[in-house]
């Protein structure tokens, strides 16, 4: 059995690691909360793109427009690819899911890929690697605003208008719900056309004037359309990089806990044995003591 | 007059949702007035001022627009662009350094891509400064 000295350093250390684990877990609850209030706000600017580029696509099918999927795919494919991650680690699966991905999407084609990474531990692994990326976005993990998703949207928007990228990638955590969040790979460009639906010739269908033109609306829609989906990109991501922490962060704490109940008894017993034992020594000492004055 | 329902969506919340009597928005090529039962169209807006009369003769609201679209539809207008503040929302020193930054930034040698982000700063401060000194006086 170790010596009681050892399993005093071993609880206190311990429960210095649990205070850590315990602040890290406080932490990342908060600035997810502040993250997923910013995407509520954000909603329903969102989903009001999106409506109005569906509703774009189903009354104007045959408006041709860099954006837009061609009929027959190129054959020269430059792709561009914007990985999501974090800046440290210790958030469990998180970082390694996205990098998995990134890695099997990489390998999976033998298009010349241009990497747009975001995120420390996304850049140290691709440099690590010696992968070239094109693009690092430093310091835009942290705090997601718009005027970042801008900034990204700019980059990427300006490399596919000049023609260097035929199409463009994301890569970037979604949250299914609280408890799981999925690394998934999303193309962003070419936008897809949707698949027109079947519409009864009696129901009327808006006819709708567009001003100044076509090209000039896809001009603006599209452009915030890329920055809307980069943000709320941005902020899943984070928002899942925070709970893949949280998570981390409270089985450490469990275990330290369960690791201090252990170590708690052991020290007792440790305790106890050397308390009897320090008995029966006086006990034998004193009985010793005793004969020997009889005799 | 009659009224049209209205809805306005910034990037960071619903700005305005209601009955509304005339709207007037910055398209690309001037200004663009929708009233009630205003025929279907889509019109794209970009960074200006934009007013709104919720009530016949009633006050003229104003607000500062970034770039996005505005659709009519059925009685139904939705205006959506990226920014949309109260003229006493705006930050005026904040909009005056912004300007200044970009000025100095025209001044140096950059990319075009550079280029276009300091035209639309530029421009995003102008419209705001322009709005806030219509109102101090």
């Amino acid at each position: 059995m170790a010596g009681l000295r050892e399993i005093q350093n071993r609880i206190r250390s311990i429960k210095d690691t649990r205070k850590i684990t315990n602040a890290m877990y406080m932490i990342s609850s908060t600035k997810m909360r502040k993250a997923r209030e910013a995407l509520e706000h954000t909603e329903p600017y969102f989903y009001t793109l999106q409506a109005m580029m569906d509703r774009m696509m189903r009354h104007f099918p045959d408006v041709s427009h860099i954006y837009f999927e061609k009929e027959e795919p190129e054959e020269e494919h430059r792709l561009g690819l914007l990985v999501i991650t974090g800046d440290k680690g210790l958030a469990g699966a998180y970082n390694h899911n996205v990098l998995k991905l990134a890695q099997q999407f990489l390998d999976g084609r033998d298009a010349v890929v241009d990497l747009f990474v975001v995120g420390e531990l996304g850049r140290q692994y691709f440099t690590g690697r010696h992968i070239p990326i094109e693009e690092n976005f430093q310091y835009t993990a942290q705090n997601p605003t718009f005027g970042r998703a801008r900034w990204i949207a700019e980059k990427l928007l300006e490399k596919y208008q000049s023609g260097e990228l035929n199409e463009i990638h994301v890569i970037y955590t979604r949250m299914e719900n609280s408890m799981l969040s999925v690394a998934e790979d999303k193309k962003m460009l070419p936008l897809r056309r949707p698949v027109m639906p079947q519409i009864p010739l009696d129901v009327r269908q808006e006819e709708f004037r567009i001003e100044p033109s076509e090209k000039a609306l896809a001009d603006i829609i599209v452009p915030n359309y890329i920055t809307g989906f980069i943000y709320s990109a941005l902020v899943e991501s984070f928002c899942c990089e925070h709970n893949a922490r949280m998570q981390a962060m409270e089985s450490a704490t469990n275990n330290a806990d369960e690791l201090l109940h252990d170590l708690g008894i052991m020290y007792n017993r440790a305790r106890q044995a050397a308390i009897t034992q320090e008995i029966t020594e006086v006990c034998g000492g004193a009985r010793a003591q005793k004969q020997k004055s009889n005799n | 007059m009659s009224t049209f329902y209205l809805k306005i969506i910034s990037s960071d919340r619903v700005f305005y949702e209601g009955p509304c009597c005339s709207l007037i928005i910055p398209a690309i090529d001037g200004e663009q007035a929708i009233m009630a039962h205003h025929e279907e169209i889509i019109i794209a807006v970009k960074n200006g001022e934009m007013r709104m009369q919720t009530e016949e003769g009633g006050e003229w609201t104003y607000a500062v627009l970034g770039e996005g679209f505005c659709m009519a539809a059925n009685n139904r207008v939705t205006l959506l662009a990226d920014t949309v503040e109260r003229p006493e929302e705006v930050d005026a020193n904040r909009a005056r350094e912004a300007l200044e930054r970009a000025k100095e930034r025209l001044r140096q040698k950059q990319s075009i891509q550079e280029y276009h982000l300091t035209q639309a700063a530029m421009a995003r401060a102008l419209v705001r400064l322009k709005e806030t000194e219509k109102f101090v006086r």
